[in-house]
């Protein structure tokens, strides 16, 4: 796993993940972002989105 | 002519006592550093002077930049203890050490259970048991060192040697240790810097020119999580030189030098120094504790002596601690291991996972500059590294940071 891979953010709102992605995006190393179902309440769907600079589909080598 | 030689006698005098008192400051120095150097070799960060008033929980405010700290650590061989803020109320102990006996979150809570327990005398064997290696030092009459060792047996050996330097042993028997997780401490922590943001706001990062560089200085809380503690020190003493009829400071001996080839005499002797020693610390009443301990002769021969120092309560020698640095608003970013910082082992630094709380004015006129040129972005990482926010630019902008966000916009969207 390369080193300073930034964090991921828990707690979005479903109308806001695409302002956090759009952010992530701008760094270069990012090249996946994950959006995960977190929780629902009563402001509604809570998102955690989680940046990649490797391919997380590939797991550890 | 005699007013010139007197003047001349009395410079003498004092350069004598000027330079008397600094070879006798360096070498306490010395000493020091080399019974903190001897901890240091166990991965554990020396307390100096001993104390039992440390545990974990203890938060001190360190206002010190880090290369000086590491300076004055390798200098010094410890770090003071400075500028205690606060002692946070844990609990955690029984889940952390779930069917340790005698440990639980009920009052009270370690290391009070330990330190007084209901039948008044102070128990520690109940307690997670820890070990030192053997520490070899070298000491001579000159400067004073007793003063400067933590233990009292190493000047009652010396008297007893009747030499003016030896080589010595201290064995630290009797070690315990106890700890919360940085975790648990954490959240406690967290509630405390909560109740205390206008108090830290006070130690928000600030610029400071070095070299020519105008580069931020961040200022940390540095919170105990493990602390070691020594309840018996073992001394041995070897005479560098052959005894012989030199005075000694202090009480003259009542016994001459022991001789260990006639073991019936030499049992006498051992009783007469042991009551000896027992007498001239013991307090009016019976039974009291000696606040510094007890020390007992173990062995003596012509040349070498070993003693037994036992203190009234185990005593902390050491401890291992995290650094959580004061960003701006009087946050805490996320916590560094003390000791790897001080080793220079240059730990790689967690960024802390910030939720989203929301977007604000300042949130998206720092998105609308973004968006405008490319390079913004750059600007935007570079801004915070300078000022060393240990964030990343979305954090910035979604988590809770107002503060921070209007000085983005205050020197980079609307200065840009």
């Amino acid at each position: 796993m390369s080193e300073n891979v930034p964090p991921l953010m828990p707690d979005v709102p479903r109308n806001q993940v695409h302002r956090v992605v759009q952010t992530m995006m701008r760094d270069t190393r990012v090249r996946w972002v994950a959006v995960v179902f977190q929780t629902t309440n009563d402001a509604g769907d809570l998102f955690t989105v989680t940046p990649y600079v490797d391919d997380p589909t590939q797991g550890p080598a | 002519m005699r007013k010139p030689v007197s003047t001349v006698v009395v410079l003498a005098v004092i350069l004598a006592g000027c330079s008397t008192q600094r070879m006798g400051a360096q070498q306490l120095e010395r000493v020091a550093k080399d019974w903190s150097l001897s901890i240091r070799a166990s991965q554990v960060i020396p307390v100096y002077p001993l104390t039992e008033d440390l545990q974990p929980g203890d938060v001190f405010l360190v206002q010190t930049p880090v290369e000086d700290q590491v300076k004055a650590y390798l200098d010094r061989g410890f770090l003071p203890m400075e500028n205690l803020l606060a002692r946070l109320p844990l609990q955690g102990y029984g889940a952390f050490y779930a069917s340790w006996p005698d440990v639980a979150d009920e009052a009270p809570l370690p290391p009070r259970r330990w330190q007084f327990p209901t039948d008044g005398t102070a128990n520690f064997s109940r307690a997670p048991l820890a070990a030192f290696p053997t520490y070899n030092f070298s000491v001579t009459r000159s400067g004073g060192l007793s003063v400067a060792m933590p233990v009292q047996s190493l000047p009652i050996g010396m008297n007893l040697l009747d030499s003016a330097s030896a080589n010595g042993t201290i064995t630290m028997k009797d070690a315990f240790t106890y700890a919360l997780p940085a975790l648990v401490i954490f959240q406690k922590l967290e509630a405390w810097a909560a109740d205390n943001r206008a108090y830290l706001r006070q130690f928000e990062p600030r610029e400071r020119v070095v070299n020519g560089r105008t580069v931020q200085q961040p200022f940390y809380l540095r919170v105990v999580n493990r602390v070691y503690l020594v309840k018996t020190v073992d001394v041995s003493l070897f005479s560098n030189r052959a005894a012989g009829a030199t005075a000694t400071a202090g009480a003259p001996r009542k016994v001459d030098l022991l001789d260990i080839a006639n073991p019936t005499e030499a049992k006498k002797q051992f009783d007469v120094i042991n009551e000896m020693l027992a007498d001239s610390g013991a307090p009016a009443a019976a039974g009291a504790a000696l606040p510094g301990g007890t020390v007992r002769l173990a062995m003596a021969s012509a040349r070498a002596v070993s003693l037994v120092e036992t203190f009234a309560r185990p005593l902390v020698i050491g401890y291992l601690a995290f650094d959580y640095e004061i960003l701006p608003g009087g946050k805490l970013n996320a916590p560094v291991s003390t000791l790897l910082r001080l080793e220079g082992q240059g730990p790689a630094t967690g960024k802390p996972i910030v939720p989203f709380e929301g977007c604000d004015a300042q949130c998206e006129a720092i998105e609308r500059w973004l968006e405008a040129d490319d390079a913004n972005f750059t600007r935007l990482k570079q801004w915070l590294e300078r000022r060393g926010v240990n964030l990343e630019p979305y954090q910035v902008q979604f988590g809770p940071y107002p503060e921070l966000r209007a000085l983005i916009v205050k020197e980079l969207v609307a200065g840009g």
